[in-house]
This record gives C-alpha cells, structure tokens and sequence, in this order.
C-alpha cells in the first residue's frame, strides 16, 4: 500500500518547484480565471497555463483523466438548465416546446471555463506536489504543525477512505456479500460498509492521536527539520509578483465599475 | 525510573475500575514484562506510564505516577514524550502520516522535540540499524511489511532515545515470521541494556528469554511479581487465561506422571527446557 495521496513523484522541473511556489500559482490561475470578464477567461487559462505547466511535469494525462470525470457531467448539467431555463433570453434553437436562450448558454460557458481552471489548477498542485514537502515548507516559515498537519490529512482524506472502504469490502465479498448487479443491489451493498468504515476510522483517528503525541507532535517550542525544501531566490520573487498581481486583479475588478462610471461621465 | 503509589484509575462511565490499587517500582535499566488476561489493565498501565493517563484519557485516577522523577499527572504530554516512548500494537497507525519516507518518518519524532537538524542523520542511521531498516529508509512507510512497520514504529521510539520504552503488545497483531522479526529488536534491547523497558506480551516463551522481571495482571490488580522462570511457570497462569508454555506444560506432566523426579524449577523457554530434561536423564 502507498501513501494516501495523488501525488505522482517524477524528477522533473515543475515537481522541483518550491510547494508554495506551485500553491500560489495555482491560486493565481484560479483568480484570473474569476477575475477576468471575458467568457472565455477560464478556458484561456486552462489552455495557456494550466495544460503547458502539466506538460511541464508530466502530469497532462492524470490531470486530464480525473479533471474531464469532474467537468463533464458539471457541464452537461449547466448546459441543460442555464440553457432551458434562462428565463426572458433571447431564443437561439428550438426543442419542441422549450429552446435554448442564449444568455443562457454564455452564461454556462463561462462557468464551465472557470470550473475547468480552478479544477485544473488544483489538480496541478494535487499531482505535482508532494504533500509532506508542503507541510515542511509552511512549517518552516512557521505555520503550527497542528494547522499542517489538517491541511495533509484533507489531502489524504479521500484516498485514505477509498482505501479503507476497498478493504471492507474485499472482506465481506469474501463472506458472500453481493457488490455486482443492478444499481440497487449495488446500492444495497454500500450500506454494510459504512459502520465499519466510520467506526474504524474514529478509532484510527483516536490511535494516530496517540501516535503522534508519543512522538512530541504538541510539545511547546521551536521545531527543527531534518530536510529543508529548496526555495529558491526567483521562486520567491515570483511569489510575490503573483500575489502583488492577484491583488492589483482583484481590486481592478471591483473598482472597474466605478472607473468605468467615472471615465463615462467624464 | 518507574514509581507507582497506589494507583488507581476508571475509564468515563465505566462501572469498575480498570487498576486497583497498583504499587510499582522499576530500577533503572530493568526489562519488566507484563502478562494477565483480557480486561486484567495491562494496556490501562501502559497508558498511565506514558501519561495519556490522565492527559489524553479523561475518566478518574488517584496515586502518584512518576518516570525518572518526573509526576507525570502535572507534565505536558510533549515533556513526557522526552522521557517515554510508548509501542503499541497497530503497526499502521503508529505511522504519523506526515512524512513519506521511512527515514524521515523516524526523524518526525526528533524534529518535534527539537533536536538540532546536524544531530538527527546519525540519531536516524543508528535507530534504522538497530531494527534493521537501513537498506529500506528512502522507502515509503506505507510499502513495508506489517512486521516492518511495527520496526518502523519501535525506531521511531528508539530514536527519541526514552529513558523509557513501554511496548503494548507489540507483536499482537503479526503473523508469525514479522512476530520474529519484532522480537529480534527486543532481544537487542534487553542484551545491550541501558534502558528501561516495560513490555505487554503474550509470547511467554519470549519474555522468559529477555524479561529481568514478570509481573502478573489480573482484575486491575497486581498478583505477582518475581523472577520470570517462577512466574512465568506458576499453574495459576492457566486460569487467568495467560497459559503456561508448551515446555512447563509438558515438563509438569513428565514430573507428575513421575517421569522426572526433582524440585527444580519448570522450565519457560526452549534452552531451559532442554537443560530441565537433560539434568534429568543424566540423574538417571
């Protein structure tokens, strides 16, 4: 069994990258892509950031795979119901009593796109991040190892639980439990596996609490490390540009409509 | 190292108490085991030597509690940590989760404490050799082996270097080749000595091969204390559903079926088995 991550460990240029450097590029990808006005904002991203920076780590495939399963039925659904029930728009196809409005479908786009570059975004951090290197990084500049330590189980939340509930079930497939059919047998057969899998969890949780407090984990005082993650001098400099850009964004964006009242009055 | 006064302590909205009583001294550098059936308080005592009695589990308790001097009931949890490492059976979760290599997953426990970042490589290559992971630090914790987890779990221990080492039934949950392996460390430790070990076990042809001392758990309360060859091969054992080893068993049956006359003591393990019987053919 491997750690409960998605992090795919590869010797390449973007793995390299400081964690928080990959962090704050993330969060500035996903504020562009809120930030901006145009429809096409959230795809432009994607495109122009997102794929090369995926490319980048060997990372495009994986990324594409579990990003399209997320997007995918999220678009469909937007289409349909901003499409459809977009109430007063402007007619675009017909579709025997109900048709397409327009605003609607601009409206569905631009969702979509932006789903498409925050979901992307944060699978690149996902994938090519390995998730105690974050939690050294934020520790070394001094983020409490309790509110660390939060952030790395959420990233292994849902893996932990797919890998324990396979468990449960290979068990009780193996004492006759049926877990093949229809959807409702198939349902039917998730409802065994819940009590196990919630209590095993809180006595896990329970056991690791005591784990980590045999090993010093809430001692006062200062910590050492035994490795340091490179940061190096550019990457913190590119942090700051992007934060100090992000910043300008976001103000732009709420200011834009006063500017723009300002500059058609003037 | 260990002082015990008269302990005694109840689980939150248990109806017994879980220790009774509990009066306990261990000199420095003893290798103390401890036995007893289900529900005797063994794992309670490991619990109240490492202070998550009272610290982590609430309930009610009365006594004094010191390790190497220190009154566990008024230090931190992060202070005893200093002072006590404590193995318990789940290899899997004692793996903290917040390191992906073995290596640094022993370091973990030194990086809380403190420990200056120069002083850990040598602490980590030291604890690895002792349980022999060295060729398997750069691994992740979560491939290992069970048994090798559970060697994971004692280095991570070992490297802290405790004045005490309290071990909860470390093997419990091991088949038997990774139960070997466990018991290979443990052996390490009691021939090169130095610290103080309190080791819950079941495997009592083990602890009779490395235990300094025995003490027998029953209902909360301590009902012998002693040499581990006279404990370990009292009859009483049986009732109290800790059992005898197969060679005091069959040692017992040759001496009451008058096969073998003399007083000696049972014998627990293997060698004293073979001694045991041998003396008695050359009486013969």
């Amino acid at each position: 069994m491997t750690a409960n991550t998605l992090y795919i460990d590869q010797d390449r240029g973007f793995q390299r990258l400081n964690p928080l450097t990959k962090l704050v590029i993330s969060l500035f990808l996903i504020i562009l892509a809120l930030v901006l006005p145009c429809m096409w904002a959230g795809y432009i991203v994607f495109l122009l950031a997102v794929v090369p920076l995926a490319l980048w780590g060997g990372i495009l495939r994986p990324l594409w795979s579990a990003l399209w399963k997320i997007v995918l039925p999220f678009a469909i659904s937007m289409f349909v119901i901003q499409g459809l029930f977009w109430t007063g728009g402007t007619p675009v196809v017909a579709l025997g009593p109900f048709s397409l409005k327009a605003e609607g479908l601009i409206f569905a786009t631009r969702i979509t796109g932006r789903l498409l570059a925050i979901m992307g975004s944060f699978l690149l951090v996902s994938l090519g991040t390995a998730p105690d290197d974050l939690m050294i990084s934020l520790e070394q500049r001094g983020v409490p190892n309790s509110i660390t330590y939060i952030i790395l189980s959420t990233i292994q939340l849902v893996p932990g639980l797919q890998a324990r509930s396979e468990k449960i079930r290979d068990a009780q497939r193996a004492r006759g439990l049926e877990t093949e059919g229809n959807i409702i047998q198939r349902t039917r057969s998730m409802l065994p596996l819940v009590e196990p899998l919630v209590l095993g969890s809180i006595i896990d949780v329970d056991e690791r609490a005591i784990a980590l407090e045999a090993r010093g984990f809430s001692r006062e005082g200062d910590k050492t490390f035994y490795r340091t993650v490179e940061d190096r001098r550019w990457e913190q400099t590119l942090r700051w540009v992007l934060a100090v850009s992000a910043l300008f964004l976001i103000l732009g964006r709420i200011l834009w409509p006063f500017i723009g009242r300002f500059l058609g009055g003037g | 190292m260990i002082d015990l006064e008269n302990v005694a302590y109840a689980y939150p909205q248990a109806t017994e108490p879980a220790l009774r009583g509990i009066t306990l001294h261990v000199p420095d550098g003893q290798f103390l085991a401890v036995v007893g059936g289900n529900r005797a308080g063994k794992s309670t005592l490991s619990y109240v030597l490492s202070g998550f009695i009272p610290h982590h589990f609430k309930g009610t308790y009365r006594g004094k509690i010191e390790v190497a001097g220190m009154d566990l009931t008024q230090a931190s949890l992060g202070e005893i940590a200093g002072v006590v490492g404590l193995v318990f059976s789940n290899p899997f979760n004692q793996i903290s989760g917040a390191r992906f290599t073995v290596e640094e997953e022993v370091a973990f426990g030194l990086e809380n404490m403190g420990v200056p970042s120069s002083e850990m490589p040598g602490r980590v290559a030291k604890a690895l050799e002792m349980t022999g992971l060295s060729e398997m630090a750069r691994r992740s914790p979560y491939a290992l082996s069970g048994g090798q987890q559970q060697r994971l779990a004692l280095a991570s221990m070992l490297v802290m270097q405790p004045q005490l080492l309290v071990l909860d039934e470390p093997t419990s949950q091991l088949d038997p080749a990774a139960k070997i392996e466990v018991f290979e460390v443990l052996d390490r430790l009691a021939t090169e000595g130095g610290m103080t070990v309190v080791l819950i076990e079941h495997e009592l042809e083990w602890i009779g091969d490395f235990a300094d001392r025995v003490i027998v758990m029953h209902k909360g309360r301590i009902v012998n204390d002693g040499d581990p060859r006279e404990v370990l091969a009292d009859e009483a054992l049986i009732e109290m559903g800790v059992g005898n080893t197969a060679y005091t068993i069959a040692a017992r049956q040759a001496r009451e079926e008058g096969l073998i006359a003399g007083d000696q003591a049972l014998p627990v393990t293997l060698s004293q088995a073979v001694d045991y019987f041998e003396g008695s053919l050359d009486r013969r």
